[in-house]
């Protein structure tokens, strides 16, 4: 399946929050094929061939705020 | 009932809202009744109820936060 590219928002405050993301999608790398961390922002775009929902489960999971904004436009 | 407590080092919290994101989502874990983080020392301790929930879940549900737990024997 052609893997997509889907943009989150997600309530990071520091650089802490921002690894704890990096982390957890790190260790998905059989999901997730690349990703970008904006913390400024609050902004993290996921390149995978699953599903935002699968996605955005496993970004729940750190325990910050996360919304499912949509597919970006590549 | 019966209550113990672990302790776990956590590694890769660098300020007060991690510490606050694992309390708060510690606390609402099946079975723990109490999260004590603290950044200085980087470690974390839970007092918890053995029957619902064991170290190792404990561990287990802070390295899915994203942040390395050890069990700190």
């Amino acid at each position: 399946m052609a893997s997509k590219t889907y943009e989150y928002n997600v309530e990071m405050t520091c650089e802490g929050c921002s690894g704890a993301v990096d982390r957890i999608l790190k260790r998905a790398s059989d999901k997730v094929s690349d990703f970008e961390i904006d913390l400024p922002g609050k902004k993290v775009f996921v390149t995978t061939t699953v599903s935002s929902d699968e996605v955005l489960e496993m970004l729940k999971k750190s325990g910050k705020a996360t919304k499912f904004v949509g597919e970006k436009s590549s | 009932d019966t209550k113990m407590e672990v302790t776990l080092k956590i590694d890769g919290m660098t300020c007060n809202s991690c510490v606050r994101t694992i309390e708060e989502n510690m606390s609402s874990c099946n079975g723990v009744y109490q999260v004590k983080v603290s950044l200085e020392k980087m470690d974390g301790k839970f007092v918890y109820d053995p029957r619902k929930i064991s170290p190792e879940e404990i561990r287990v549900a802070v390295y899915d936060m994203g942040f390395d737990a050890t069990i700190d024997c």
